[in-house]
């Protein structure tokens, strides 16, 4: 009757003498302190390094390693470095921005209408384009940037180097992503609902236009939202097919004056600036997702898109 | 309402070779409640996906109104689903839902909120009109999917399973209203089922199925009463099986003499010329339990194994001498019952409740595993073989 009493019975009070239970290691409610410790490292371990970075393009020094004071002119105050005022600088803002809205713009319609057909026609067809669409994830980027730099060089030389080149390079390596996400949700909502339209009258387009398209809208903007933070962030492609030095976005500029030509701190608040829109694009797609699917919650599915889209 | 009336000729299904529905015919008259009942895949589902228009038929004819629409679309067949699932929009509002179908009725704008609140105010939910699906009750959204699909006037409403999903007692006060509904509108109203109850209570006619085919068809009082064979006997309701023999020369007009074990019964009731193995079917509110030794035909003495309180009844099981057990029902009356776990008794089969019904060919047990799913493990459970 002794070691009952000496045992604290679970929820019975707040204070649970965790040590005193033995042994320590079975019990299945412990804290897992290693664990724990472990995943803060590789939180430091991931951030410190950006945090650094982006401390720096506040330095009022031309260094990137000695910090020298606070000030904003690598951003707007330098005539000749800041990001606001050197041509080659704003330039890789304003091209990163134009091939992530072009490549959402193109790439999130084919990939839905993508995803749409594979899934909803049941024939060979459809199950063969499923597998081109894994495929996509598995082959090597460098290895498409340059086949396709090869493509539009040798064959298709009306897509020429440059934003068309760049766009049409991203809009394939991303094109997974809409199909995935979208054909993820068209999988959880189930046939039913485009039945049900069907049933009170609508043809299969218009089963599509009024209902399986509001549905999937949360999907559609999540893939919206990663498609343009993907290329943002992309370097192997738009490195392939860029042409000059105008149709360079920022991932290429930072890359080839790393070591030489305009280095120092702009650098960094060029950097800044494309973790800033990655950052402002995926808080929009998070807000924006939550928004969507409101009522949702106690459906199973979209809680794991959201898991899958990393927002 | 003009028309309903559904026709159904050699209607087959076959995926990948297995027939889903086989060869089914049946006749469904405009304004009647007919239901579909079975256990899952015995084809219920399927045939009235087939009147829908989501799953062409293999072979045979839709004659709706006398018109084939077996290669129409759904949205061009002048009938409504109501889901199991309901479907609702989870985008639309529960107005905007029940107007979804009426944009393509070119009805004037005018009259479409007229119609709209008068489908609602139909399956009293007027004032709900604002609400989204989410935000109403399994009860309500079965409620709204019904004047969503109402508000079209169909000729035919196809209904699966669409109390599936509700608790027993939502789904009782359901099963009224909805029978009510039903005379009210006057559509006819086509239903899938595998709850017997449900069937039993609601439709004019019903049609037991079984392995894709109709096993038996009629109004609910024929198939309880008078069930076609063993395996209708046992689906509507709790009946008891038993394996007896026909005496040679037992048959004579109206009565059939049967050897069971050592006892000799005489039945009133079903196949009444049959000759060899027969199955035996009585319902347990007919049986009648008797003191021990008590005498007179149709009488086979036997041991309560089992007494189960039930609130208004008990369950009796009996074990007879001839070693089957029977289940009997006893009312309640506020006596104490005469007998108890392991008392001897004796038990009063009447003639005219005994159905003499063919032999499927295989053992009583065997009937439940084949043919009767897990829906129905609260039976089978109930019944030794």
């Amino acid at each position: 009757m002794a070691s009952t009493a000496e045992k604290p019975v679970s929820g019975s009070s707040g204070v649970e003498p965790r040590d005193s239970q033995p042994p320590p290691r079975s019990n299945p409610w412990r804290r897992p302190w290693a664990l724990e410790g472990f995943t803060w490292l590789y939180i430091l371990w991931s951030i410190v390094p950006i945090a650094i970075a982006v401390l720096f393009s506040f330095n009022k020094g031309a260094s990137q390693a000695t910090w020298q004071g606070f000030s904003t002119k690598w951003y707007v105050g330098s005539q000749v470095t800041s990001v606001l005022h050197n041509p080659s600088l704003h330039h890789a803002v304003i091209q990163t921005l134009i091939l992530g809205g072009l490549t959402t713009l193109i790439c999130v319609p084919i990939g839905v209408g993508f995803a749409i057909g594979i899934d909803r026609w049941r024939t060979r067809t459809a199950s063969g384009l499923n597998f081109v669409l894994i495929f996509s994830f598995v082959i090597p980027e460098l290895l498409l940037a340059v086949a396709l730099f090869l493509l539009v060089t040798q064959a298709l030389t009306f897509i020429h180097l440059g934003t068309p080149a760049e766009v049409a390079g991203l809009v394939v390596w991303n094109l997974s992503w809409p199909a995935i996400i979208v054909r993820a949700r068209l999988i959880s909502i189930g046939r039913s609902y485009e039945e049900a339209a069907a049933d009170l009258g609508a043809s299969r387009l218009g089963a599509i236009r009024r209902v399986l398209l509001p549905m999937l809208m949360p999907a559609i903007f999540a893939s919206a939202v990663l498609v343009f933070a993907s290329t943002v962030d992309d370097f192997v492609i738009v490195e392939q097919l860029s042409s000059t030095a105008n149709t360079q976005p920022m991932s290429v500029l930072i890359y080839s004056n790393v070591h030489g030509g305009l280095s120092g701190p702009a650098l960094n608040a060029l950097a800044t600036i494309m973790l800033l829109i990655s950052l402002i694009v995926a808080v929009i797609g998070f807000v924006a997702y939550r928004w969507l699917t409101r009522g949702e919650r106690t459906e199973g599915g979209t809680e794991a898109l959201t898991g899958i889209a990393g927002i | 309402m003009s028309g309903g009336n559904v026709k159904l000729e050699s209607l087959t299904k076959r995926f990948d070779e297995v027939a889903a529905v086989d060869d089914i015919s049946l006749e469904i008259q405009a304004g009647e409640f007919f239901s579909l009942l079975g256990p899952s895949g015995c084809g219920k589902t399927t045939t009235l996906r087939m009147v829908a228009g989501f799953e062409p038929p293999s072979t045979g004819k839709i004659l709706l109104d006398g018109d084939d629409v077996a290669k129409l679309p759904p949205n061009r067949r002048d009938v409504n689903t109501v889901f199991q699932s309901y479907a609702l929009f989870p985008f639309l509002t529960v107005a905007e839902n029940v107007a979804f179908g009426m944009k393509y009725k070119s009805v004037p704008k005018a009259q479409l909120k007229t119609r709209v609140a008068e489908a609602l105010e139909m399956v009293q939910l007027s004032g709900y009109e604002q609400r989204r699906p989410n935000q109403l009750s399994g009860g309500q959204q079965q409620r709204v999917a019904l004047a969503r699909a109402l508000v079209l006037r169909p000729s035919v409403l196809l209904l699966d399973e669409p109390l599936g999903a509700l608790d027993a007692k939502l789904r009782r006060a359901l099963q009224v209203e909805l029978a009510a509904l039903q005379k009210q509108v006057g559509i006819t109203f086509l239903y899938v089922t595998h709850d017997q109850e449900e069937a039993l209570t609601m439709s004019d006619r019903l049609a037991v199925m079984n392995h894709g085919k109709v096993a038996q068809l009629g109004t609910p009082e024929d198939v309880y009463n008078e069930p076609a064979d063993a395996y209708v006997a046992d689906f509507l309701g709790v009946s008891n099986l038993m394996d007896a023999r026909v005496k040679p020369g037992g048959q004579s007009t109206g009565c059939c003499r049967l050897q069971m074990g050592e006892f000799t019964l005489e039945a009133n009731a079903g196949e009444l010329n049959a000759t060899g193995a027969v199955k035996l079917a009585i319902r347990p509110e007919r049986i009648n339990v008797e003191p021990y030794e008590t005498v007179g035909a149709n009488r086979v003495p036997g041991m309560v194994e089992r007494l189960v309180f039930l609130g208004s009844t008990t369950h009796v099981y009996v074990r007879l001498a001839t070693g089957s057990t029977l289940q009997t029902l006893v009312r309640n009356d506020g006596a104490e019952l005469p007998y108890g776990q392991g008392t001897a008794v004796s038990v009063s089969i009447p003639a005219d409740a005994l159905r003499v019904l063919p032999d499927p060919g295989v053992s009583v047990g065997e009937i439940h595993d084949e043919t009767t799913g897990e829906e129905l493990l609260d039976l089978s459970g109930t019944r030794s073989a």
